[in-house]
């Protein structure tokens, strides 16, 4: 007797004759018997588990690689629609960010941001590019996010993140801002400190 | 292999030898769980009563008029599992069509019927189990095609593109580790390795 014996008569296909004699066989061989008695409970247990779903047999991988691929590809495609979504009802147009990385850039045209009491006027922004830098007291060995909302008269909309920027110096932060595209309104800059709970720096921006 | 001597267990048990009672008992009932298993639709409860009334009727007969060929002793053996299990279906089947009032009065333990489906659910835990342990879905969807479907080798091999020999080594796999499971749980001492 094998395995394939074994399969035959626990799924049944065995004739009455080979059954009877395969099942003098177990009677006289306790330890085949019992690896048949397994290959049965586990036909029995594969029923038992499908009778309310064989979604447990036909789930998906569970290997981690092929999960944040998927993940990625779920938040990618969001992303992608929000985005499409959001530019096609508020035509805002590009709103840029990004890290000084030139000399040219460091030297280009600047605008200086710093929290200061009773400012009696909002900084403006142009229409070119423009290298912002925020005036305050950073930590050197921190990373921070600059977040770039929209106020609208409704309600305040995220238009774009810059996510982990080493200040320049411990009291100077820079990057770089493309604001051409933005139609003007109100704007603030929020500057997180990451993996702290810190308040954040926030300026007001205005594009005429 | 581990054939019984049947002439030598026969004569033993006819000379009053309680000790060979006892190996026949421990030899013969993992295949006679196996044969009644097939025959009492998961009712764990039938099932063991089913077992223990072949080992009496088989020890009676041999203590008494012995059998014809001695030799024969699992096949005799086999044969009245199978004529009790035909003997408890025809009853089962009288009592669904006419009332036993007698039966009802007597008010039956409930606890075969309850332990007949926990030895299902026993083995419906391992499988679980076992499930979330196959990184593979396709090694999940052949258990599934293989036992549930009940499609033949050739055909899952042929729908997941996988040899025979891929086959028959992730089937092998999945039945090493069911019965690790069941065992690491305890749940096939009781059912697989009594020891009477």
């Amino acid at each position: 007797m094998n395995q394939a014996q074994i399969e035959q008569y626990v799924s049944g296909r065995l004739s009455g004759a080979e059954a009877e004699e395969f099942e003098a066989y177990c009677v006289a061989n306790p330890e085949f018997a019992k690896q048949v008695e397994f290959e049965q409970r586990l036909r029995a247990g594969i029923a038992e588990v499908a009778k309310g779903s064989t979604a447990e047999f036909v789930r998906a991988n569970a290997e981690p690689r092929w999960k944040l691929a998927a993940a990625a590809s779920v938040v990618l495609a969001i992303g992608a629609i929000s985005w499409a979504a959001w530019h096609q009802s508020n035509k805002l147009g590009r709103a840029v960010m990004a890290a000084v990385t030139t000399e040219a850039q460091r030297n280009g045209t600047s605008l200086r941001l710093a929290q200061v009491r009773g400012a009696e006027s909002v900084p403006a922004l142009g229409s070119t590019v423009v290298r912002v830098e925020i005036v305050g007291l950073f930590d050197s060995g921190a990373l921070y996010n600059i977040t770039l909302d929209r106020l609208d008269e409704q309600r305040v909309r995220t238009l774009t993140t810059l996510y982990g920027q080493h200040p320049s110096t411990p009291v100077t932060l820079e990057f770089m801002l493309d604001a051409e595209d933005l139609p003007a309104g109100s704007y603030s800059l929020r500057v997180r400190k990451q993996s702290s709970d810190e308040e954040p720096l926030d300026f007001g921006l205005v594009k005429p | 292999m581990d054939f019984v001597p049947g002439g030598e267990l026969s004569r033993r048990i006819r000379e009053g030898d309680v000790s060979a009672e006892s190996e026949l008992i421990r030899q013969f009932e993992p295949g006679l769980r196996v044969l009644l298993r097939r025959r009492t639709g998961g009712d764990h409860g039938l099932l063991h009563d089913l077992v223990q009334e072949t080992l009496l009727v088989v020890i009676q007969r041999l203590r008494g008029a012995g059998i014809d060929d001695p030799g024969k002793l699992a096949a005799f053996a086999a044969q009245t599992a199978r004529n009790l299990a035909i003997a408890s279906l025809r009853k089962a089947e009288r009592q669904k069509t006419d009332i036993d009032t007698d039966a009802t009065d007597r008010n039956p333990d409930p606890a075969g019927a309850v332990d007949g489906r926990a030895a299902d659910l026993e083995a419906a835990l391992a499988v679980r189990a076992l499930l979330r342990e196959l990184p593979q879905a396709r090694d999940r969807l052949m258990l599934k095609r293989f036992y549930l479907d009940d499609h033949d080798k050739e055909m899952i091999c042929q729908e997941l593109n996988l040899s025979e020999a891929a086959f028959n080594q992730a089937l092998s796999r999945a039945r090493r580790r069911f019965r690790q499971i069941l065992e690491e749980r305890g749940f096939s001492k009781r059912d697989l390795l009594s020891d009477r």
